[in-house]
C-alpha cells in the first residue's frame, strides 16, 4: 500500500521541476542589394528590399540552484534552407564564445522564404550572380550577425517562464493536385475535368510557445505551423515573406521588443499558395486591401492573439526541460537503374550542350547527385542518410526537428503518437553535411511529380517511417525519463 | 473602325454589369421541436429523446429577382435541424404548399439538413420504436412538414427589396475521420496513436462561404453559412441542434434576435468535427478559455470565421444582382454490387433478420441483397436526384442529396466559373455516403457497398453535371 502511494505521488507531482532561464535576441541578416535569391531553378537578382530578413534566437537553460540541467539555443532564420555545412560552420564560428554551453545543443532552422540570399556558392552558376553579393561573401557576414545575436541571447538569459498553446490558421495548403490517371502535380491546375482531389491532408494547427521574463512580461514567442514562407508577395525582392507581416502585427499588439521565432512544421507538400478558391481569396484580399503575404501574416498573428491571452493564465516557471541530440541513420531512397539512366542522360545533355541555360547548374546538381548516389549504392554505399535529430521536452510540450521538407502526413503521425499535450515540430532544421530536400509519402511517390521524384528525395517513405518511429521513440523515452525523475 | 466600336461597346456593357434586377429577400424561422418523446435518427442503435437540450428549427430564405413588377426568378431554401431530408419529406412540404404560394414554381423550393444526430427520425420502420409513449416518425414528419410549409409561406410573404453580399472566411472545424493504415485499409474513427497509422485519408475544406442579406438600410436580416462539415458533435439522448444552436445564438446576440441563420452543410461525407488527434491540446485550451465546451468552441470558430468574412464583404453589398435558379432531375448510376459483397451482406442480414433491436443493421445489409437481385435481373433503375443550381451575383449554389466526400465538393468549387461556390449536401432527399475512389479502396464504414448507393462513377457524373450546369448558367447570364 505504502509503495503504491509513493508511486502515485511521484507520478502526480510535476516532473523534474527546475528553474527556466530564458534569453532572446534578434539579428538583422539583410544584405545590401543586389542579392542573388535562392529557392528556384535559376537564380534571381534582387535589387530591392521588401522586408528585412532576421535571425531570431532563443536560449533556454534549466537549472536546479547553480546546477545546469539542460540547455538549448534555437535560431529561426529567414532563409530558404540551412544548406550543408552552414550549421557546422556556425558552431565553429561560435567556438569559445558561449561559456558553459554545449555547442551540439544549438540548431538553426529556416523559414523557407524563397526571397533570401543564396548561401551556397555553387548552388547556381557563378556567372549568374552578376554584380550581386557572392554567397561566399554573405555567409561570413551572416555568421557574424547571427553570432552576435546568439551570444547576446545566451549572455542575457535570466530567470523566466513559459506557456504553451494551440491555435489555428488556414495558412498552408496542400500543393499536390491529383488527376484521374493517378498522377500528381505540384501546383497543378485544379480547374480541369481530370482533377480528382488534393493529394493529402492539411494541418492548420499553430503551436505557440510564449516566454516571459521574471515579471511575466512577454519576451519571446516561438511558433510552428505547417507551411513554408512562400506566399505570393513581391517577386524578386528580398523578403521575410509572411513572417514579416506576422511579426509586425504581433509586436504591435504585444510589445515592440518581442522576439518572434517562426518555425516551419512538416510541410513538404504545403505552401500558403491556395490551389482552390483562388478567385474568392483574391477578392477578399482586395476588399481588405492586403496582398497575399499580409493576409497570411494576418491569419498567423490572429491565431497567436487567440492563444496568447488564454495561455497567459497558465504561465509556468518550474517546468522540466530536457534536450537530446541524436545522430541517426535513415534508410536512403534506393535509385533504380531506369532512374539512373535518365539522370545520366540529362547530365550528358547538359554537359555537352553548347548554349548554357540558367537552370543548368540547378538541374545538373540534382541529376548528378542521382548518378553519384546510384553508383555508390551499387558498391554498397549511400544506403543510409545520416541526420542530426533534436528532441526536447519543455513542460508538457515535445519538440522535434528534422532537416527535410517532410510531407505533412509524417508530422501528423508524430503528433498523433506523441505522449505530449502538444508536439512542436520543426522541419528544415539542423542540417548536417548533406542536403536534405523533400521526403514524400507512399501516395506521393505513386503520384510522382516534382517533390516526389528520386532527384529530390534522398530519403523516401521507408526512411521517413524510420524517422517517425525514432522521433516517437525518443519522445516516449523523454517522457518516461522525465516521469522517473 | 465600326467593329472596334462595337467590340468596345460589348466590353463596356460587360464591364458595367449583367442585367440589373431588384433582389427581394424574406426570411422565417419555425420551431420544429416535438412536444413528445421521439426516436432519434443517425446511429445504429435506437435512442429515445424525452427532452430537448436546445430547440431544433427550420429557417426559410425566400429570394426573388424582379424587374419592376415582373418576377424574373425565385428560390426558397429551407435549412432544417434534422439528420437528412428523407424520401418523401420534400414532396410532402410541396404538397402542403399547393395553392398557398401564387405565382411560385414549387420546384424552386428545396430543403437541406444540417445532419444533427439529435433530431427525430422521420421514417417509420427504421428503428423498432415502442408502440406507445413515443411519437410515431410519420406523425412527427407530418408536424415538421407543416411547420416548414408555414415557414416557407411566411418567408415568401415577408419578402422585401433587399441587398446581398458574399464573403469567405475560414474556420477549422472539419476533421477527416478516416484513418489509413500501413496495409492500405481505412477506418472511420480509427486510432491514430498506433504505429500502423499512416495518414488521414483526404482533404478538408476549411473555407467558410457566407452570404449576407440586408434590408435597404443595410441592416443585416439573414445570413447563409456554408460549412463543409456536418453538425454531429453531440450524441446523447436529447433533442439538440448541435453546434448550429450556439452559432445562431452568438450571431443573434450581435445582429439582433430576428436574424435568420441558414446552416448549409458543404460536401463533407468524410469529415466531422470530432478530432482524430491532438485531443489533449484541444481539451487544455478549452479549459483555459474557461471550461468552454467543445460545442461552444466550434461555434466560436465559426462565428469568428463569419465575422472575418463579413468584415471584408460588408464593403461590397449589392442590390442589383442577378438571380437565376435551375432545377434538374438527373440520374446517376448505382454502385455495382459484387458477388463477394452480396455474399457478405446476405450473411450479415441473416444474422440480424429476427432481432427487432437490430433493424438498422438488417436493413443496411438487406438493401444490398435487394440491389444485387435487381442488378442481376436487369430491373435496377438509375439513382434519381433533384439538382438545384443557382447564380446569385458572383456566387454559385449547387445542391446534392448525399453525404458527399470532400473531394467532390472541392472539384465542383475548383471548376466552377463563380467567384464563390456554395455546395449544399443532404439537400432535397437522402442519398447516403458518396465515397471517392481512394475511400472505396480503403474500405470501412462510409465507403463499403452497404454505405454507398452511388459510387465514384456516379460521384464523377454528379460533379460533371453540376459544373456543366453552372457553366451554362454563367454563359446564359453573360448573354
Amino acid at each position: 500500500m505504502k509503495i503504491a502511494l509513493v508511486c502515485l505521488i511521484a507520478f502526480a507531482l510535476p516532473v523534474g521541476a527546475a528553474e527556466l532561464w530564458v534569453g532572446s535576441a534578434t539579428a538583422d541578416i539583410t544584405p545590401n542589394p543586389p542579392v542573388p535569391l535562392t529557392g528556384n531553378t535559376s537564380v534571381r537578382i534582387a535589387r530591392e528590399i521588401e522586408s528585412r530578413l532576421t535571425a531570431n534566437v532563443l536560449a533556454l537553460e534549466s537549472r536546479e540552484g547553480d546546477r545546469v540541467l539542460d540547455q538549448a539555443i534555437m535560431v529561426s532564420c529567414d532563409l530558404c534552407v540551412i544548406r550543408p555545412g552552414i550549421q557546422e560552420g556556425f558552431r565553429k564560428h561560435l567556438a569559445g564564445r558561449l561559456a558553459g554551453f554545449d555547442m551540439n545543443k544549438l540548431f538553426l532552422a529556416a523559414t523557407h522564404t524563397h526571397q533570401a540570399p543564396v548561401i551556397q556558392q555553387d548552388r547556381y552558376d557563378e556567372k549568374d550572380y552578376e554584380d550581386a553579393l557572392q554567397p561566399k561573401e554573405y555567409v561570413p557576414w551572416l555568421y557574424q550577425r547571427m553570432g552576435e545575436a546568439v551570444v547576446k541571447a545566451w549572455e542575457n538569459r535570466a530567470k523566466g517562464a513559459v506557456a504553451w498553446g494551440l491555435g489555428h490558421a488556414v495558412a498552408g495548403h496542400n500543393r499536390r493536385v491529383v488527376y484521374s490517371d493517378g498522377t500528381a502535380k505540384m501546383f497543378g491546375n485544379t480547374n480541369d475535368p481530370r482533377f480528382r482531389g488534393i493529394e493529402g491532408y492539411e494541418d492548420h494547427g499553430v503551436h505557440v510557445l510564449c516566454f516571459y521574463d521574471a515579471r511575466n512580461r512577454l519576451q519571446a514567442v516561438a511558433m510552428t505551423l505547417a507551411t513554408t514562407a512562400q506566399a505570393a508577395c513581391s517577386g524578386n525582392k528580398v523578403s521575410a515573406n509572411f513572417w514579416d507581416s506576422a511579426r509586425r502585427r504581433i509586436r504591435e499588439r504585444h510589445g515592440a521588443e518581442v522576439c518572434v521565432l517562426g518555425f516551419c512544421a512538416p510541410a513538404g507538400d504545403q505552401t500558403p499558395r491556395p490551389q482552390l478558391n483562388k478567385k474568392a481569396e483574391e477578392r477578399m484580399q482586395k476588399l481588405r486591401d492586403l496582398n497575399h503575404c499580409e493576409e497570411v501574416g494576418r491569419r498567423v498573428a490572429a491565431a497567436f492573439d487567440d492563444v496568447a491571452g488564454v495561455i497567459a493564465k497558465d504561465i509556468r516557471a518550474d517546468v522540466p526541460f530536457v534536450h537530446r541530440v541524436r545522430q541517426i541513420e535513415l534508410p536512403a531512397r534506393i535509385i533504380t537503374e531506369a532512374e539512373y539512366a535518365e539522370s545520366k542522360k540529362i547530365c550528358e545533355e547538359i554537359d555537352t550542350r553548347k548554349t548554357r541555360l540558367k537552370t543548368d547548374a540547378w538541374k545538373r546538381h540534382f541529376h548528378g547527385l542521382v548518378v553519384e548516389r546510384y553508383l555508390a549504392q551499387q558498391k554498397g554505399g549511400w544506403k543510409t542518410y545520416p541526420m542530426e535529430l533534436h528532441v526536447m521536452r519543455l513542460g508538457d510540450v515535445a519538440m522535434a526537428t528534422n532537416p527535410f521538407e517532410l510531407f505533412v502526413d509524417y508530422g501528423v503521425q508524430i503528433e498523433a503518437r506523441s505522449p505530449a499535450v502538444q508536439t512542436f515540430l520543426i522541419q528544415l532544421a539542423a542540417t548536417g553535411s548533406l542536403p536534405a530536400y523533400y521526403v514524400p509519402t507512399p501516395r506521393a511517390v505513386r503520384g510522382g511529380g516534382y517533390s516526389a521524384e528520386v532527384t529530390h528525395n534522398l530519403v523516401g517513405p521507408e526512411g521517413a517511417q524510420a524517422l517517425v518511429d525514432r522521433t516517437v521513440a525518443e519522445i516516449n523515452e523523454l517522457w518516461k525519463t522525465s516521469a522517473k525523475k | 473602325m465600326r467593329t472596334a466600336i462595337l467590340c468596345l461597346l460589348v466590353v463596356l456593357l460587360t464591364a458595367i454589369g449583367l442585367p440589373a434586377a431588384e433582389l427581394w429577400v424574406g426570411g422565417a424561422t419555425v420551431d420544429i421541436t416535438p412536444d413528445q418523446p421521439v426516436g432519434l435518427d443517425g446511429f445504429r442503435n435506437m435512442r429515445i429523446a424525452k427532452e430537448a437540450a436546445t430547440p431544433i428549427t427550420a429557417t426559410a430564405l425566400a429570394l426573388e429577382s424582379r424587374e419592376g413588377e415582373k418576377s424574373l426568378d425565385a428560390a426558397i431554401m429551407v435549412s432544417c435541424d434534422i439528420i437528412a431530408i428523407r424520401a418523401g419529406i420534400q414532396d410532402k412540404v410541396r404538397e402542403k404548399l399547393q395553392g398557398r404560394l401564387p405565382g411560385v414554381d414549387l420546384r424552386k423550393i428545396f430543403l437541406n439538413a444540417t445532419h444533427t444526430h439529435s433530431a427525430p427520425v422521420t421514417e417509420d420502420g427504421k428503428y423498432a420504436l415502442p408502440e406507445t409513449g413515443v411519437m410515431k416518425p410519420s406523425v412527427y414528419a407530418d408536424f415538421m412538414t407543416s411547420r416548414i410549409a408555414d415557414a416557407i409561406v411566411q418567408s415568401w410573404q415577408n419578402r422585401k427589396p433587399g441587398k446581398v453580399g458574399w464573403g469567405q472566411g475560414q474556420a477549422v472545424i472539419a476533421q477527416n475521420r478516416r484513418a489509413v493504415y500501413a496495409d492500405g485499409t481505412a477506418k472511420m474513427y480509427g486510432a491514430t496513436n498506433v504505429p500502423e497509422f499512416r495518414c488521414l485519408e483526404g482533404y478538408e475544406d476549411h473555407n467558410l462561404e457566407v452570404l449576407f442579406f440586408g434590408d435597404p438600410q443595410n441592416r443585416l436580416i439573414a445570413t447563409a453559412i456554408n460549412l463543409a462539415c456536418p453538425s454531429q458533435e453531440v450524441g446523447g439522448n436529447a433533442i439538440h441542434a448541435d453546434f448550429w444552436h450556439p452559432v445562431r445564438e452568438k450571431l443573434r446576440e450581435r445582429h439582433g434576435k430576428d436574424l435568420f441563420v441558414l446552416a448549409w452543410t458543404g460536401a463533407g461525407g468524410d469529415v466531422v468535427s470530432r478530432l482524430m488527434y491532438g485531443r489533449a491540446a484541444d481539451e487544455r485550451m478549452r479549459k483555459l478559455r474557461g471550461h468552454v465546451s467543445r460545442l461552444d468552441e466550434l461555434a466560436r470558430r465559426i462565428v469568428n470565421g463569419w465575422l472575418d468574412a463579413y468584415d471584408g464583404a460588408r464593403n461590397d453589398i449589392r442590390s442589383d444582382v442577378m438571380l437565376r435558379h435551375v432545377v434538374k432531375d438527373i440520374e446517376l448510376p448505382y454502385r455495382k454490387v459484387t458477388e463477394e459483397e452480396v455474399a457478405e451482406a446476405r450473411k450479415e442480414a441473416a444474422k440480424y433478420a429476427t432481432d427487432p433491436k437490430q433493424r438498422w443493421n438488417y436493413r443496411w445489409n438487406q438493401n444490398v441483397v435487394e440491389r444485387y437481385e435487381a442488378q442481376k435481373a436487369g430491373t435496377e433503375k438509375p439513382f434519381q436526384m433533384e439538382l438545384h443550381v443557382l447564380r446569385l451575383g458572383d456566387v454559385a449554389i449547387a445542391t446534392n442529396p448525399f453525404e458527399l466526400y470532400t473531394d467532390y465538393g472541392v472539384q465542383m468549387k475548383a471548376r466552377s466559373p463563380a467567384i464563390q461556390t456554395f455546395v449544399i449536401q443532404l439537400a432535397c432527399s437522402s442519398g447516403g455516403y458518396l465515397a471517392t475512389e481512394r475511400a472505396v479502396r480503403g474500405g470501412g464504414y462510409g465507403a463499403v457497398i452497404q454505405s454507398n448507393r452511388v459510387g465514384p462513377e456516379g460521384g464523377q457524373r454528379l460533379v460533371d453535371c453540376t459544373v456543366q450546369t453552372l457553366k451554362e448558367l454563367w454563359k446564359e447570364s453573360a448573354k
